[in-house]
């Protein structure tokens, strides 16, 4: 088993991002600051662990985010990401 | 928080597919519904407070507060052991959902409908091919679906049920690595020539659905596209290393 047997999608981390933007983020597009691609973010490459989560366009393969929580506090790096389109229709309500 | 919020859910029924699977029916009170091919999270949480959680695909229709899973026992799980050996009806489980809405399937949403599976990965599958038959849709559906041997394929009775009703499904199976006497499916890996023979041509414009073990997730998805499908009509859900048919 190497990385590729490791590889999840964006879909393996909806409950987290669910919870983090309360949104259903799946749906949302994004944009790799890298490459330019727009995606849902459902087909992002995801790499996940017990502490959070890496995302990688399918693209390009750069990463476009990084999540990571513990101790009460998430911590974000969108560096990869050159914006973020969400549908007021995925909101997650009561 | 309703959908966010982690909430109880009690065991209706444990019912064994095959040697590795098994369906989990869950009475969840105040579920409102989902969309085939969503997921929800469950949580394990021991004496000492450690906590585990997986996302585990629903493999029912929309059915008031009944909910199914079918989850596999992967040996060295942390949790997939529990909740197919352990868990007992009246059991209580922590749960939160529905999640997902990348990976789903209404017949709003038109076909023809090419659901590419391999192993545990037919169960989102399934939850879209219950609920179609269950609304009465005609969409015209296509399952291609990749187990190791005839006694890991799951669902397989309901299957042939379903294939059966004449309402445009077919079911194709491949077996990868044991064929009964006299088997007349395919006995080999999912490759772009099964695609072709069995999938639609690109200029049908069929709507895939594609989930299972990441390479084979990968190597399918990539071959319809190599085939000529839109790779906009084509969505992947990949489970990791697990269930490698």
């Amino acid at each position: 088993m190497d990385e590729t047997d490791l590889r999840l999608d964006g879909n393996a981390v909806a409950g987290m991002l669910a919870e983090l933007f309360g949104f259903e983020m799946t749906v949302a597009w994004g944009a790799c600051a890298n490459c330019g691609a727009s995606n849902q973010l459902g087909a992002l490459l995801v790499y996940a662990h017990g502490m959070g989560a890496v995302a990688c366009c399918p693209s390009c393969g750069q990463h476009v985010a990084r999540i990571a929580r513990g101790e009460g506090r998430w911590w974000l790096d969108l560096r990869g990401l050159a914006w973020l389109q969400l549908d007021e229709t995925a909101r997650i309500s009561g | 928080m309703g959908r966010l919020s982690w909430r109880l859910a009690e065991v209706a029924e444990v019912r064994p597919e095959t040697g590795r699977v098994a369906t989990l029916a869950l009475e969840v009170p105040g579920w409102d519904g989902h969309l085939p091919g969503q997921h929800l999270d469950v949580r394990l949480t021991a004496e000492d407070g450690y906590t585990a959680e997986r996302a585990y695909s629903i493999a029912s229709a929309p059915d008031g507060e009944r909910v199914e899973l079918a989850v596999e026992r992967l040996d060295d799980g942390e949790v997939s052991p529990y909740l197919t050996e352990e868990l007992r009806q009246g059991d209580q489980l922590e749960l939160r959902g529905p999640v997902g809405g990348y990976f789903v399937w209404e017949p709003g949403r038109g076909g023809p409908l090419l659901l590419v599976a391999g192993g545990s990965g037919v169960v989102p599958l399934m939850a879209m091919l219950r609920h179609r038959a269950a609304t009465g849709s005609q969409v015209p559906a296509r399952l291609l679906y990749s187990s190791r041997s005839l006694d890991d394929v799951i669902f397989r009775e309901e299957l042939e049920r379903l294939a059966e009703a004449g309402d445009g499904l077919t079911v194709t199976q491949a077996l990868t690595r044991a064929q009964p006497p006299g088997w007349t499916g395919y006995a080999r890996r999912i490759d772009a020539v099964m695609l072709e023979e069995v999938g639609w041509r690109p200029g049908e414009r069929p709507l895939a659905y594609v989930c299972g073990p990441t390479r084979l997730v990968e190597a399918v998805a990539g071959q319809l596209v190599a085939l000529g499908h839109d790779p906009a009509r084509v969505r992947t859900e990949r489970f990791g290393p697990t269930g490698v048919p």
